[in-house]
């Protein structure tokens, strides 16, 4: 039966392949659909997981985006007067806060990394967004020529190594475990050190003629003390009078999720459609099958062999073409998912994807149990009605 | 010994009217019996081999397997029965076309649960087809094909071989051949059916009979 079955794939070769072909792209896109959907879903989960601060107070005017601030690494020179930090000290609810100040690279200064890459000053009197990531033995107060870098500038264990950063000369000293968000991509130094080199630096300068950075901030990271609900929170500092709004993060992670959701939504539905059309084409490739092998399966039934061998012959040589399909698939798929979830990023502004190995083994896994389903399902009604014909006149009407 | 029994068998069509091309037939297939049937073309020879290899249930009367009732039986049971009791040479080419001549061979012995490539050698020579062992259907002529059906149908040794028109596409030697075969199985114990319409084939049986309306009649 085995042997009938190989060779009736391989010595059918066109039509094998059209078949496995069908299920291969049906396949390929279920299983990119469904890497796509793991991926952006566990990095949301880590992202609220890992996000340090409950709420985040930006200034009152800025336009600057949740999602941009917290999931992406772009630069947002937001600025609020140091006296915010003061206002914010007097708030209730509060479990702990700190301070951050915000530059970038430039993408033709001499000796910068070549693109625009956000710098955050930190304070690291009163941080707690950054030490979760860092060992316990750089869990210290950092220098003022001192740099830590996220976890996607790994090119190479830039520990030790001095980095040149609007001129201004920095020593790696740490690199932040990779987080899932924007923190990924950003050098962390002082805040001073960042107002500094804002102040010195001929382009950032230019913002600051009639400013000092030393009396501003970009951000206020909040931690909420437990049992406060950050929606009440929220309206408390708008009453407030403070001179800066609220945002939460986690109603950032959650406009993000609904946008996704409704994306995924669509993308579902793409991927059902083609489903579809791939069960229509495989019903219409295994009737086809059955009816050219009319005669045939007349002869397999007058040989001795019975309904259900018939059956599991049908099914089999389906199945294993599926199959065939589905490894495939799922190995076109699992190639091009690098490209698609970078694509992805960039378009939904989400962290640094995790999308693993294990991950992509599962999606694999499935892709390869779909296609089974998927020859299966298609095959099993033409395959019960060629079992189950009357062998004379399968042979008598039948065409080889 | 009797192999098989056929009492009052009445086979119709439909087809936009009813068709009877068996109204009673009864006939008893011993072993050692070469048994011909003639009868001209759409007659319902093959019908009567149809309802005898279990391809075909009668509407009415009685069929008789080595004494078991084949209406008793499930169609797993005629199943088997046909893979390890009954040869059967079709008019029309049969064979599996995904498979060569020799792997075709294989797969029909393994249906009846044997495995004696010895024998499919010896078959392959005995039907001038050794050098065509590995060729698949397409690339045989007519006549090679019936050989190579000729070959399928003694393979497993059955105990009742039925033979719907076997010197089809075949030359005057390999028909004699097949005659022969045929001959020498009866010989061997088997109980042989062979349905022509030229009876210069069917003066070897060793019982002739002529299908008229619906019955057999004997014809010496």
């Amino acid at each position: 039966m085995l042997m009938l079955i190989w060779k009736n794939i391989s010595r059918r070769r066109s039509q094998s392949v059209l078949t496995v072909t069908i299920t291969l792209l049906t396949v390929m896109v279920f299983v990119m659909v469904l890497g796509v959907f793991q991926t952006v879903n566990r990095g949301l989960a880590l992202s609220r997981e890992r996000l340090g601060a409950d709420a985040v107070l930006v200034p009152k005017y800025s336009s600057v985006d949740g999602g941009e601030l917290l999931f992406t690494a772009m630069p947002e020179n937001v600025y609020m007067p140091a006296s915010v930090w003061e206002q914010a000290q007097a708030l209730d609810g509060i479990a702990a806060m700190t301070h951050q100040f915000y530059a970038q690279s430039l993408a033709l200064g001499c000796c910068d990394p070549g693109e625009e890459v956000r710098i955050i000053g930190f304070d690291s009197a009163t941080d707690f967004i950054l030490k979760p990531y860092l060992s316990e033995e750089q869990q210290r107060e950092i220098d003022p020529e001192e740099l830590i870098v996220g976890s996607n500038f790994e090119d190479d264990d830039l520990v030790g190594y001095n980095y040149m950063l609007l001129g201004k000369v920095l020593k790696v000293t740490a690199m932040l475990e990779a987080t899932g968000s924007g923190m990924d991509s950003t050098f962390f130094a002082d805040i001073d050190t960042v107002r500094t080199m804002c102040m010195e630096s001929e382009v950032l300068s230019q913002n600051w003629t009639n400013k000092d950075p030393f009396d501003h901030i970009s951000v206020i990271m909040i931690k909420l003390e437990a049992g406060v609900d950050p929606q009440e929170f929220v309206k408390y500092v708008a009453d407030s009078g403070i001179e800066a709004k609220c945002l939460l993060t986690g109603d950032t992670i959650a406009s993000l999720q609904s946008q996704l959701e409704v994306t995924m939504q669509v993308m579902f539905a793409l991927w059902l459609a083609s489903l579809l059309i791939a069960v229509l084409s495989l019903v219409g490739r295994f009737n086809a099958l059955a009816k050219e092998r009319k005669k045939e399966i007349g002869l397999l039934r007058a040989i001795g062999l019975k309904k259900p061998q018939v059956f599991g012959l049908i099914i089999g040589e389906t199945c294993t073409m599926a199959l065939m399909g589905g490894a495939l698939g799922s190995a076109a798929a699992l190639l091009c998912m690098d490209p698609v979830i970078a694509m992805l990023q960039g378009a939904f502004k989400l962290s640094p994807s995790v999308w693993t190995v294990q991950l992509s083994l599962l999606c694999g896994l499935a892709g390869i149990l779909l296609a089974g389903l998927l020859g299966f399902g298609a095959a099993v009604m033409p395959a019960y009605r060629s079992a189950s014909m009357d062998p004379q006149s399968a042979i008598t009407q039948g065409e080889v | 010994m009797q192999i098989c029994k056929l009492e009052h068998i009445h086979k119709d069509y439909r087809m936009g009217e009813i068709v009877s091309p068996l109204k009673d037939i009864t006939l008893t297939v011993n072993s050692g019996d070469f048994i011909a049937v003639e009868g001209p073309s759409g007659i319902g020879k093959s019908t009567l081999l149809y309802v005898m290899g279990t391809l075909l249930q009668s509407d009415a009367g009685s069929y008789f397997f080595a004494e078991q009732d084949l209406s008793r039986m499930s169609d797993n049971q005629r199943s088997e029965l046909r893979a390890k009791k009954i040869g059967f040479l079709f008019q029309d080419s049969t064979l599996i076309q995904a498979l060569t001549l020799r792997e075709n061979l294989i797969f029909s012995q393994g249906v009846g649960g044997k495995k004696d490539m010895k024998q499919i050698d010896v078959l392959l020579e005995r039907f001038g087809l050794a050098d065509r062992a590995d060729f698949f259907p397409h690339q045989l002529s007519g006549g090679q094909r019936r050989r190579a059906m000729a070959a399928r149908a003694l393979l497993h040794k059955p105990a009742l071989i039925l033979a719907d028109e076997p010197t089809n596409d075949l030359d005057e030697h390999w028909s004699v051949e097949i005659i022969k075969a045929l001959q020498e199985e009866a010989a061997r114990g088997a109980g042989v059916v062979m349905v022509t319409h030229n009876s210069q084939w069917a003066q070897f049986a060793t019982r002739r009979c002529r299908l008229e309306d619906g019955k057999l009649v004997d014809m010496e």
